[in-house]
């Protein structure tokens, strides 16, 4: 039966529309200004995606087939003396007798004319190359072939127009032309850049580990000034509290990379370096975690272990420690773990480690080699997260 | 082990910030009496253990466990006391990243060589001890265990064999299962009983329900704003006491 007593629910009131809300509107608007303006100060350009892909393709495919492992090359040369103005006989620089063999369908040939060049005698289907030099010697790419079962080839060239040098007389017009076959011999075996990045790595790893033990020796101590808990129980402590938190907090708001241009300047370029820019920031970012953990004791344990009659020294070891010492391990592998990371980007400013030759090989269009020291960091980096991450499972 | 006997004289206690949170307590509790004491929360309980032990000082007064007057200690003999009263607590109070059996031995750093102890080297002996006390309160499976891997009940029951470590004549309990259930309460309480019956030992333990304090005390003390306001057996304590203890709001919650 219904309960007359009690009254029909009222109707809500109508909920506005949302376009009706004048506040929501120009909070719309606002935002799609500073979305505007955001767009043209960072100069987004998403046609350059595309018309930019010509550029990085040979960096993404070397990245894939990075330079880990090679062989040891062989290489057959034979040089031919060419002329290119008719008047002027060229050099008599021939092959030399027994060796592989190569003719030309002219030894006088203006620039811009085709030369049939023939070859005998090489390395069975091998590859080759073909470099026109001027007559200081600077050779230009004319041409590729590759050799058959029999060690023959056949290639068309043309005479490339090159610097004649400083006084154009009949010597600049003398040039050559250069045959060169080579071909692996032996195993594979670790190449030369992998060795190189390889001790890289182990600099880059110990970069870390010395900037991060070097941050913990002073982050420790530090750490207790700057705990609230124990140290705003007087005015003494509380002013040195909050100069140890503000030297944390500034030095933690400077990135490490800027501290290793400061230091590059102090000590020279190299480890020494970006070990201490990675050591003072570690020292705020540490002691930040560290104090944090100070202040977060529970006095608990504390206080039971004093009412058993223990010493002032057993109360530290069996009611302090127990609770400060594995987060402190786990915070110093992390940050271990973190410095690793920062450590090879502080080789872009000539603070040691892998980021040094990386930069090296990257200017140099070398893309294979700055592939293998990419890989390199990944995997370093990778494994380390890995394993930090294990241990501080284990600690805490 | 043997209980002992303690007698509280005028004691006071005013905290910096002025509150005056002990009044005056004097009275005496005779070996392997089992104790009780009630009040609200903020009554001075918690205070009034903790001078007992001097984990807080008193403002002034006397505390004499069986003729050694404990307000009168130098630092090292105030150590040497309190050996012998054992303390459990309302959170157990345990470390919470060590073992069972390193909290359990904690309660003997007061017996054992202070430099052996500092690099958590126990003689053969103490391990014994330890195991033996973790036996009694039926837990010596968890010895390995990390203390916060163990339930409520779990843990006070290490409280306890931390205590008897050491070996108490007396023993400070402050509302030992205000954070335990029911059923739990009373397995923890047995055990506390027991250290009573068979060991003799002396049990001053704040309580927060009547029904537990009848059941377990032989005596029973009620605190208000740091005034001792009853003193007598369990059965006395009526309707018109209990609300002169807890004032005319409360009403009885019992406990079984």
């Amino acid at each position: 039966m219904r309960n007359e007593a009690v009254p029909a629910p009222r109707p809500l009131p109508a909920p506005r529309a949302w376009y009706q809300s004048v506040r929501f509107l120009a909070f719309l608007v606002i935002l799609i200004v500073i979305y505007a303006y955001g767009w043209r100060v960072t100069q987004i350009d998403i046609p350059a995606l595309g018309s930019g892909t010509q550029f990085v393709k040979p960096f993404v495919r070397d990245l894939v087939r990075p330079d880990v492992l090679s062989r040891d090359t062989q290489t057959q040369e034979v040089l031919v003396g060419m002329s290119i103005d008719p008047a002027v006989p060229p050099d008599e620089v021939r092959a030399a007798a027994g060796g592989p063999q190569v003719a030309v369908s002219t030894r006088v040939a203006p620039v811009g004319s085709k030369v049939a060049v023939t070859g005998t005698g090489f390395q069975p289907d091998a590859n080759g190359d073909l470099f026109w030099l001027s007559a200081i010697g600077n050779p230009a790419h004319v041409g590729a072939f590759r050799t058959d079962a029999q060690g023959r080839f056949t290639a068309t060239i043309t005479v490339p127009e090159l610097f004649r040098g400083p006084e154009a007389g009949a010597e600049g017009l003398r040039q050559r032309l250069r045959v060169r076959v080579t071909w692996p011999v032996g195993a594979l075996k670790l190449s030369n850049t992998l060795l190189i990045v390889l001790d890289k790595v182990v600099e880059t790893v110990f970069l870390a580990l010395m900037g991060t033990t070097i941050a913990v020796v002073v982050a420790v101590p530090l750490s207790f000034l700057g705990a609230r808990n124990l140290m705003t129980r007087n005015p003494i402590g509380t002013s040195i509290y909050y100069l140890t938190r503000s030297f944390f907090n500034i030095m933690r708001s400077i990135e490490p990379l800027i501290l290793a241009i400061v230091f590059t300047v102090w000590v020279g370029l190299g480890p020494f370096a970006g070990t201490l820019a990675l050591a003072l920031h570690s020292v705020a970012a540490l002691g930040k975690l560290y104090s944090e953990q100070i202040e977060s004791i529970d006095p608990g344990p504390i206080e039971a272990i004093t009412a058993t009659g223990a010493t002032a020294l057993q109360v530290v070891r069996y009611g302090v420690v127990p609770q400060i010492v594995p987060p402190f391990i786990s915070f110093t592998i992390y940050r271990w773990d973190t410095n690793v990371r920062m450590s090879t980007v502080i080789g872009f400013v000539g603070g040691g480690g892998i980021g040094f030759i990386l930069q090296q090989y990257i200017n140099l269009l070398q893309y294979r080699q700055a592939a293998t020291a990419v890989w390199a960091i990944a995997i370093v980096v990778a494994a380390m997260d890995y394993f930090s991450a294990k241990v501080r499972e284990k600690v805490v | 082990m043997k209980g002992a006997a303690l007698r509280i004289e005028h004691l006071n206690k005013v905290y910096a910030d002025g509150t005056a949170a002990l009044r005056d307590v004097t009275f005496d509790v005779k070996p392997g009496e089992f104790l009780i004491i009630i009040g609200l929360s903020g009554s001075g309980k918690s205070t009034l253990m903790r001078c007992i032990n001097r984990l807080i000082e008193p403002t002034s007064g006397k505390i004499y466990l069986d003729d050694v007057e404990i307000t009168a200690l130098s630092h090292s003999e105030l150590r040497k006391i309190r050996r012998h009263i054992g303390m459990i607590f309302q959170q157990f109070n345990l470390v919470k990243r060590s073992s069972v059996l390193t909290n359990v031995l904690s309660g003997r750093l007061g017996y054992v060589p202070s430099t052996w102890s500092l690099m958590n080297y126990f003689p053969r002996g103490e391990m014994d001890r330890a195991m033996a006390n973790l036996a009694r309160v039926g837990i010596t499976e968890k010895a390995r265990t990390r203390a916060d891997q163990l339930s409520g009940g779990q843990q006070q029951r290490v409280g306890i064999a931390r205590a008897l470590m050491q070996e108490p004549r007396l023993m400070l309990a402050d509302e030992p299962v205000a954070s335990l259930d029911p059923a739990t309460s009373h397995s923890v309480l047995k055990y506390v009983e027991e250290l009573n019956k068979k060991d003799g030992v002396t049990v001053f333990c704040a309580l927060h329900f009547l029904s537990l304090a009848r059941r377990y005390g032989t005596r029973i003390l009620a605190l208000k704003a740091g005034q001792i306001v009853f003193d007598g057996l369990p059965a006395e304590i009526d309707e018109h006491r209990f609300k002169a203890i807890y004032g005319e709001e409360a009403v009885e919650v019992e406990i079984r």
